[in-house]
C-alpha cells in the first residue's frame, strides 16, 4: 500500500519535469538478511544474475590496503564444489559473461548469461557466498596478478598516481586515504588468515544484495533464491567505519614530480554525502561546470583561453562524504599557476554571480537527459537497483532520484558553492615534470 | 504438556519441507530449454542523392540516435598527417550561420550528444529534441566554416597532446606497431608529428571536406525511438538537399608479414612493466568464411574472457600478467594480427616465448573438439547479448547492405558458427598465425632490451624513439665539457694549435678504392687560401678539383661545373688546419647531445648545423679526443641524403696527426681513401692554384 502512495506521488512530480521513467522490481529479504530485488524485462533472452557486498576499501585497515579488491579476485578462484578457475568456465561454457569490480565502499559481481541459466548463476553466486574457496595457491597467482594490475593500470598508465596521491592529501583520517587498488607492501605481508577472516566477516548474507534483472519469472526466480541461497548461515553484524573526515581543515597544496611532460593541476574539495541536499546542489554545479561542450571550465579555460588541453570538475560520490574532483591538463608551456586561477575563477563565479534561467534550463535539461538515457542494459539496471538500496535504502530512487535534482534552486546552488567551494576546503597538487624521472 | 507437541512437529515438518528442496549443490544444475533468438528487424531507403537510410526501431527509451557514416578509401596524408582528422572533428566548430559557440550551446540546452569525425558525425538526443538535434546535425553537415581562430585552437590542442603520449607505453605501442606492420607510407601506418601538424592549412581541410563528404559514398543509421514514416521525412528534410559529387579511389600497395621475426623495440625510461604486441597485417576481409573462422581462432586463442590459451597461460598459470589478449580483425583494405600484454620487465623474455608458443600450437595441432564446442558456445552467447543493443542490428544491416550478403547472413550466423570444424581452424590458423614472421614490438624499459635479442631473426631489432624515429643510446656529457672543450682537445689530439698553426703548405698523397675503380688521390693546400685535388686513372688526370680566390671549379672529362656555396664552404673549411677553432667564422653552429658507443669506445656526439641547413654529427673518441665518425644529412629538396664517414686510422707526421684511412659511405657508393705521405710545408709554384 505504502509503495503505491509513492508511487502515485511521483507520478505527479514526474508530470511537471516531463520525465516518465519506470523501472518495475520486486524486492524481499531472505530470513538470513540477503536483500533480492528482482526486474523483469522479456525484451531480449538474457539474465543479469548480480551480487554486491557491502563491502570496499573502506573497511581495510592500515597495513591491509587493498584487501577488498583483492578479494574480488580471489572470489574467482573456487568454492566447495566449483574447481579452481571454473568460475569462468562454467559461464562462458553457457554463453555467458562474468567479471567483477571494487570500490571504495563495494564489491560487486555479475554473471550475464542467457536466460535459460539463470539456475547456473544462481549456483554461482550462492556457492560464492557459501563456501568459497580461500586457499594458498589462489593466493600466490592472484597476488601476482593483482600486482600486474597494479603496474598496468596505475603505474605504467599516464599521471597514473593521480587518483591515489588526491585522496591520500584528502583524506586524513577517513579510510578513503586509499584507492582501491591498495599497496603492494600490504598485500605481500598479508597472512592467508587475513584473508579467511575478511571472507567470514564480510561475505555474509546480511551483507549482500542479490539483484537480477532480464528474461524470467519473478515467481520461479524467487524458488530458486530460497533453495541457493536460504542456507547460507548469517553473518555477525558489519561494523562500519565512523571516523568523520574534518573539512575546511586550511588549504593543501603540495607538488607531485611526474614522468608526464604536461603539467597537470588537480582540486579535490570535500563534499556532503551523497543522496543529502546539498550533495545534489553539489552535482549540479559540476555538471554546470563540466558537462557538454559549452561547460564553463571547458568554455573558458580550454575554448577561450586556451590555456588547457582538458579541464573539468567531477562529484566522486561516496557513501561517506565524498569529493568534487577538479582536474587540468595543461596546454605545452601554460604556466600551471595561469591555469590554476583561471580555473578558480571558474568556481569563484558560481559563488558570486547568479545563474541564468536560460543557463538553468540547460542545466536540468542535461541532467534529464543523463537520467533517462542511464539505464539501457539489463546489467546496467541490476548495478543501479542494488546500489539505491544499499546507499540510499530506497531501490525506486532508480525512477524517483530525477526528482531530488529537479528541487534544487539556484539559490541552493550557489550557497553550496559558498559553503563547499572555499580554498581552505580544498586539496591543490601540481603534477609536474621532472626530467630525472626519465633517466635510462 | 500436549500443546507443545503440535508447534514441535509443525517445525520439524517445514524442516523437512525445506531439506526436500534443498539442490544438489555437487554439480551444476541443468540448463532451462533454449531460448530463441530474434534479430529485431531494420528498413532501408535510399534518398534520391545516394544517401542510404536504415532505421532500427526501438521504443523501450525515449531516445533516437543519427549516425551518418562515410564509406571511402582510407587517405594518405604523407607531410600532412592530421590534417583529415582536423577536417573531420572541426566542423562542429563553426558553421556560416553559427558559431562554435552557439552550436555547443545549442546541443548542451537540449542535453544532447553531437559529434563529428574525418568518417562521420553521430547526433543522439531524446526523442522530443529530434528536430532541435537534426537542425544542427544538418547545418553541420553542409555548411561547415572551418574558421581559422579554431584550427589554430585545435592545432594547439593535438601538439600538446603528442607531447603528453611521448610518455605513455600504451599509445607509443600502438603507433609504434602501425608504423611498422603497415609502413610509414600506407595510410593506417603513417604518423602525426609535430612537424606534419604544423603542415596542414585551413584549404587542406576544406578541400578533404569538399570532396569526401558526399551523400553517395555515405549511410545515414538511425536508431531508437522513431517510426518509419517519421525516420523518412527526416532524412529528407536534414540531408535531402546535401548534393551529390564522385569521390576518388584510393588504391595502396599490401603491407606483407616480415620475412622473418623482428624485434622492434621503444625505451621508455622508468617503465615498471613492458607493453608486448606481437603483430603483423593479414588479408582478411570481413563477412567471410575466412573472417568467421579466424574469428573462432581467435576466441581460442585470446579473444575474450578468462577462458583463452593466452589468459589461461600468462595469467592463470604464470601470473605474468593482469591480462593476455589476441586479435584478428579483418578489413576492407589490409587486416591485422595483434597478441600481447603488459607484462613486468623481468618476464618479458618469458611471455614473448609463451605468446609465440601459443601462435605455433595452433598452427600444428588441432583443437580439440571441447575446446572447440566451449568457444563456439561462448560465441553463440556473444551474438545472444550483442542483441541487447539496437545498434547491433544497425550494424548488420549495415553490412548486408554494404557487402551485398544474402538478407538472412545473421539469421544463419549460428548454424555457420556450429558448422566450424576443428579442420578449418587448423587452416585458418596456418594462415594467419606466423610465429616466424612477426613484428615483435615492446615499449618498456630499455634494460630488457639485451633479453630479447634472441628473439629477432637476425638479431638486431629496430630500436625507436617513441616518435617513430631510430633511436640512439646516449648519456650526458659529464659537466664542464662542452662542443668547445671536445673541439679543442681535437686540436690537441692533432698536435696542438701550435704546431698546426705553423702549416702553410701541405701535400698529401694517396689513394681511393671505390670498388670498381682505384684511383691516385693527391691533394694540395695552401693555409686559408688555395686547394687542390687531382685524381687520376692509370696515371691519367680524371678529376680535378680547385678552389681558389673564393672560387671552386671542378674538371672532369673536359668538363667545368662551379661549385656552390656549400662546396666552398667546405674547401674554405679544408684550407684551415684550425678549423675546429673557428666555427664562429665559418657560420657553423656545434652543440654537444651527449656519448655514445661507436664500434665499442666512448664518443662525444656533437650535431654541427651549416648555415644551409645540413646537419652533420661529428663523434670524437673520449679517451683519444679524435674524430672518428661523421654523419652528414643533407636536405634534396623533400628527400634528405644520408652520408657516413669513418676514420679507422690516424698517422704521425711532425709531432702531428692526420687520417690515414678513410671509409666513406652514402647515396648507394662506398669508397676507402688511403693517405699514403704527407709533406709539411712544401713549396708550390707560383701559379699552382690558378
Amino acid at each position: 500500500m505504502k509503495k503505491i502512495l509513492s508511487l502515485f506521488g511521483m507520478g505527479l512530480m514526474l508530470g511537471t519535469a516531463g520525465v516518465a521513467q519506470n523501472i518495475q522490481f520486486t524486492e524481499y529479504d531472505l530470513k538470513n538478511g540477503l536483500h533480492v530485488i528482482l526486474h523483469e524485462d522479456h525484451s531480449t533472452p538474457i539474465v543479469a544474475v548480480t551480487v554486491l557486498y557491502h563491502v570496499g576499501s573502506k573497511n581495510e585497515q592500515i597495513g591491509r590496503t587493498g584487501m577488498a579488491h583483492f578479494f574480488e579476485h580471489l572470489l574467482f578462484e573456487g568454492s566447495d564444489n566449483i574447481g579452481r578457475g571454473e568460475y569462468a568456465k562454467y559461464v562462458e561454457n553457457a554463453g555467458g559473461g562474468l567479471n567483477a569490480n571494487t570500490s571504495q565502499d563495494r564489491t560487486f559481481y555479475y554473471d550475464l548469461l542467457p536466460s535459460n541459466q539463470l539456475e547456473l548463476g544462481l549456483w554461482l553466486e550462492s556457492e560464492r557466498m557459501l563456501h568459497a574457496k580461500v586457499e594458498k595457491e589462489g593466493i600466490e597467482t592472484q597476488r601476482e596478478v593483482v600486482k600486474e594490475e597494479k603496474r598496468q593500470r596505475y603505474d605504467n598508465q599516464p599521471y597514473g598516481n593521480l587518483f591515489p596521491e588526491t585522496l591520500k592529501h584528502a583524506y586524513k583520517n577517513h579510510p578513503y586515504a586509499w584507492a582501491p587498488i591498495g599497496s603492494l607492501e600490504d598485500l605481500n605481508a598479508a597472512k592467508d588468515q587475513d584473508f579467511v577472516d575478511f571472507y567470514h566477516t564480510y561475505y555474509v548474507p546480511n551483507n549482500a544484495v542479490l539483484s537480477i534483472a532480464g528474461d524470467f519469472k519473478p515467481e520461479d526466480a524467487k524458488k530458486l533464491i530460497e533453495q541457493y541461497f536460504g542456507e547460507i548461515q548469517k553473518g555477525k553484524e558489519i561494523k562500519r567505519p565512523t571516523i568523520v573526515e574534518p573539512t575546511n581543515t586550511g588549504e593543501v597544496k603540495d607538488v607531485i614530480k611526474v614522468k608526464d611532460q604536461l603539467p597537470l593541476m588537480v582540486q579535490a574539495y570535500h563534499i556532503p554525502e551523497q543522496g543529502s541536499k546539498e550533495f545534489y546542489a553539489i552535482d549540479m554545479l559540476n555538471t554546470l561546470l563540466s558537462n557538454g561542450e559549452s561547460s564553463r571550465l571547458n568554455k573558458s579555460v580550454v575554448n577561450e583561453k586556451e590555456l588547457a588541453l582538458f579541464c573539468g570538475a567531477f562529484t566522486f560520490n561516496l557513501e561517506d562524504p565524498g569529493l568534487t574532483l577538479s582536474y587540468s591538463v595543461a596546454n605545452m608551456g601554460v604556466d600551471i599557476k595561469e591555469l590554476e586561477s583561471a580555473v578558480n575563477a571558474e568556481f569563484d563565479r558560481l559563488k558570486n554571480e547568479p545563474i541564468s534561467d536560460n543557463e538553468f534550463q540547460k542545466l536540468r535539461n542535461q541532467i534529464e537527459s543523463d537520467f533517462i538515457t542511464r539505464n539501457s542494459s539489463m546489467a546496467g539496471i541490476a548495478e543501479s537497483l542494488a546500489n539505491y538500496h544499499t546507499y540510499f535504502g530506497d531501490t525506486n530512487l532508480i525512477n524517483t532520484e530525477i526528482n531530488r535534482y529537479m528541487a534544487v534552486t539556484k539559490e541552493e546552488m550557489m550557497a553550496a558553492a559558498k559553503k563547499y567551494y572555499i580554498p581552505e576546503n580544498r586539496v591543490t597538487l601540481y603534477f609536474e615534470h621532472d626530467p630525472s624521472l626519465l633517466k635510462q | 504438556m500436549k500443546k507443545y507437541i503440535i508447534p514441535i512437529l509443525l517445525l520439524c515438518l517445514s524442516t523437512i519441507q525445506i531439506w526436500s528442496q534443498k539442490v544438489d549443490r555437487s554439480k551444476a544444475p541443468k540448463a532451462g530449454p533454449a531460448p530463441k533468438i530474434q534479430i529485431g528487424s531494420y528498413q532501408l531507403f535510399t534518398l534520391e542523392n545516394g544517401l542510404k537510410v536504415i532505421v532500427v526501431e526501438n521504443h523501450k527509451l525515449p531516445t533516437v540516435s543519427y549516425s551518418l557514416q562515410l564509406e571511402i578509401d582510407p587517405i594518405k596524408e604523407g607531410e600532412k598527417a592530421g590534417s583529415v582528422s582536423a577536417a573531420g572533428e572541426l566542423m562542429t566548430a563553426g558553421t556560416t550561420t553559427r558559431s562554435k559557440d552557439e552550436i555547443s550551446n545549442a546541443i548542451d540546452f537540449i542535453g544532447a550528444q553531437l559529434s563529428s569525425g574525418s568518417d562521420g558525425i553521430y547526433a543522439s538526443s531524446l526523442t522530443k529534441h529530434s528536430e532541435t538535434i537534426l537542425d544542427l546535425m544538418s547545418d553541420v553537415l553542409l555548411h561547415p566554416s572551418y574558421p581559422e581562430a579554431e584550427i589554430e585552437k585545435s592545432r594547439k590542442k593535438t601538439l600538446s597532446g603528442l607531447v603528453s603520449e611521448k610518455t605513455d607505453p600504451n599509445s607509443i605501442s600502438s603507433k609504434i606497431g602501425n608504423m611498422v606492420k603497415y609502413g610509414k607510407n600506407h595510410p593506417y601506418g603513417e604518423m602525426m608529428t609535430e612537424e606534419t601538424v604544423n603542415n596542414y592549412k585551413r584549404e587542406d581541410l576544406v578541400n578533404y571536406y569538399n570532396t569526401y563528404f558526399k551523400p553517395n559514398v555515405s549511410y545515414l543509421i538511425i536508431v531508437g525511438d522513431i517510426t518509419i514514416d517519421k525516420a523518412k521525412a527526416q532524412a529528407q528534410k536534414y540531408f535531402g538537399a546535401w548534393s551529390q559529387g564522385a569521390v576518388p579511389k584510393m588504391k595502396f600497395r599490401a603491407p606483407k608479414a616480415p620475412a622473418g621475426n623482428e624485434v622492434v623495440f621503444v625505451p621508455v625510461p622508468g617503465a615498471v612493466q613492458s607493453v608486448i604486441d606481437i603483430t603483423y597485417a593479414i588479408d582478411l576481409v570481413p563477412a567471410t568464411n575466412d573472417a568467421l573462422h579466424a574469428s573462432v581462432l581467435n576466441n581460442i586463442l585470446g579473444g575474450s574472457g578468462f577462458q583463452t590459451r593466452l589468459m589461461q597461460n600468462l595469467r592463470e598459470d604464470k601470473a605474468y600478467t593482469y591480462g593476455a589478449y589476441s586479435e584478428i580483425t579483418p578489413d576492407d583494405y589490409i587486416g591485422y594480427f595483434s597478441a600481447g600484454a603488459s607484462v613486468r620487465n623481468e618476464v618479458t623474455d618469458s611471455s614473448v616465448t609463451e605468446l609465440l608458443y601459443e601462435m605455433r600450437k595452433l598452427t600444428t595441432e588441432k583443437v580439440d573438439d571441447a575446446t572447440l564446442q566451449i568457444v563456439k558456445n561462448i560465441m553463440t552467447g556473444q551474438f545472444a547479448r550483442s542483441l541487447e543493443r539496437p545498434q547491433t542490428v544497425a550494424r548488420f544491416a549495415k553490412n548486408i547492405e554494404k557487402y551485398g550478403l544474402p538478407k538472412n547472413f545473421y539469421e544463419t550466423y549460428l548454424e555457420r558458427l556450429n558448422a566450424v570444424t576443428a579442420d578449418d581452424i587448423l587452416k585458418i590458423a596456418q594462415r594467419l598465425l606466423l610465429p616466424q614472421n612477426t613484428y615483435i614490438t615492446i615499449v618498456g624499459n630499455k634494460e630488457t632490451l639485451s633479453k630479447v635479442v634472441s628473439f629477432d631473426a637476425d638479431k638486431k631489432p629496430l630500436v625507436y624513439n617513441p616518435d617513430g624515429t631510430l633511436f640512439v643510446d646516449m648519456k650526458p656529457a659529464p659537466d664542464g665539457v662542452t662542443a668547445n672543450t671536445v673541439l679543442g682537445s681535437y686540436i690537441k689530439a692533432c698536435g696542438g694549435e701550435e704546431k698546426l698553426g705553423k702549416i702553410k703548405t701541405m701535400t698529401q698523397k694517396g689513394m681511393i678504392d671505390a670498388g670498381m675503380a682505384q684511383l691516385d688521390m693527391q691533394v694540395d693546400m695552401a693555409s686559408g687560401k688555395s686547394l687542390k685535388m687531382t685524381l687520376s686513372m692509370n696515371g691519367a688526370p680524371f678529376m680535378t678539383q680547385l678552389f681558389h680566390d673564393n672560387k671552386l671549379t671542378i674538371s672532369q672529362m673536359g668538363q667545368k661545373m662551379e661549385g656552390d656555396e656549400q662546396d666552398i664552404l667546405q674547401a674554405k673549411i679544408q684550407c684551415d688546419p684550425l678549423a675546429e677553432l673557428h666555427f664562429d667564422q665559418f657560420g657553423l653552429k656545434a652543440s654537444l647531445k651527449g656519448i655514445e658507443k661507436i664500434n665499442g669506445a666512448d664518443a662525444y656526439n656533437m650535431e654541427v648545423i651549416y648555415p644551409n641547413g645540413d646537419i652533420t654529427t661529428d663523434y670524437y673518441d673520449v679517451a683519444t679526443g679524435l674524430k672518428i665518425k661523421s654523419i652528414t644529412v643533407k636536405k634534396d629538396g623533400e628527400k634528405s641524403v644520408t652520408s657516413e664517414t669513418n676514420y679507422v686510422e690516424y698517422m704521425d707526421v711532425e709531432g702531428m696527426k692526420f687520417a690515414k684511412k678513410i671509409k666513406q659511405s652514402g647515396g648507394g657508393q662506398d669508397a676507402t681513401i688511403i693517405t699514403n705521405s704527407i709533406e709539411i710545408n712544401p713549396k708550390f709554384k707560383k701559379n699552382h692554384f690558378e
